[in-house]
């Protein structure tokens, strides 16, 4: 691949002709290459559909690449904020597919494969502990249900407990990414404000949690 | 007895009433923790998206990310989808840079 300075990719991807052509061909090897190593977690490169995907994802990439050229800022390799596009391309489409099938209602019917359920201290805790973390659980699960709307409720719990995508959340409460992690946002600082209102803070809530 | 689930969609759901059931501390705990690294600021996954391919460089070239870019590093420390993406970034300058030397 020809190496080229940010402001070579932007000056030939803007301009017509068989200099864009290279380059575009430069910058969709580059996206090709890196996609493997990015979805190592999730997808093989031996997998069926590995192939379609990666197609798929340099292709909206690129298109993505072009029509967003006035909003790279330099403060990157030129690669780099386009690999970044490709990763949130390809990321998005695979979270979509591996929670296709799941509802947040569903969510909250099945608490299995859930491995945090496991005891939190080390050994088990004496009566006087238990009593106090019966008493602080109660004080917390009653500030929740006072603090939070129910979309900040479902949300938690989906999110933060289950382990589901705030993409994917966001996509089955009616909203956007963005706009969940700020709802979320909000609902921890409500929790903390309230905690501070009753003299606890974070750390003594986990502490009575974690003593043995 | 009845499961916390339970209690968590009776919550939800129309006709709620208070809860009876006590939520399990493992639920708690995790929602304690969230609590605890919260700050009054913090950037939005949109905000963490415009900087992250600035800040993947700096990792790789081994600055001290969380004093330059605080607010992006407590970011990825509480969203796993900003977190997913940045590790994935990571993964393909690493092996970029392995590849050209």
């Amino acid at each position: 691949m020809t190496k080229r300075t940010n402001e070579q990719w932007l000056s030939e991807l803007r301009t017509g002709g068989s200099r864009r052509e290279a380059a575009l061909a430069d910058l969709r090897a580059d996206i090709l290459y890196g996609l493997p190593y990015a979805l190592r977690d999730w997808l093989s490169p031996d997998a069926p559909q590995f192939s379609a995907l990666a197609e798929e994802v340099t292709q909206e990439t690129l298109m993505r690449v072009l029509d967003h050229l006035d909003s790279f800022e330099g403060r990157s390799q030129f690669t780099t904020w386009a690999h970044k596009i490709a990763v949130r391309v390809a990321l998005t489409e695979l979270r979509r597919r591996r929670w296709k099938d799941v509802s947040l209602e569903s969510l909250t019917n099945s608490a299995e494969g859930d491995s945090s359920s496991q005891p939190i201290a080390d050994t088990a805790p004496g009566p006087e502990t238990v009593m106090e973390q019966a008493d602080v659980l109660a004080r917390v699960q009653k500030m929740m249900l006072e603090e939070l709307t129910d979309k900040q409720l479902r949300a938690m719990m989906a999110v933060a407990i289950r382990g589901m995508p705030l993409e994917e959340a966001a996509r089955r409460l009616g909203t956007e990414r963005n706009a969940l992690y700020k709802l979320l946002h909000d609902a921890r600082l409500r929790l903390k404000r309230r905690l501070a209102r009753e003299g606890l803070t974070p750390g003594e809530l986990l502490a009575v949690f974690e003593r043995g | 007895m009845r499961h916390w689930l339970d209690t968590v969609k009776r919550w939800l759901w129309p006709g709620k009433r208070a809860p009876t059931t006590p939520l399990p501390p493992h639920v708690l705990h995790k929602v304690a923790r969230q609590i605890e690294m919260t700050h009054e600021v913090e950037y939005s996954c949109d905000d963490v998206l415009r900087l992250l391919d600035q800040f993947a460089e700096a990792v790789l070239r081994g600055e001290d990310v969380a004093e330059l870019m605080p607010l992006v590093q407590r970011h990825l420390d509480m969203c796993p989808d900003c977190r997913e993406e940045f590790e994935a970034l990571l993964r393909i300058l690493r092996a970029s840079r392995a590849s050209a030397t």
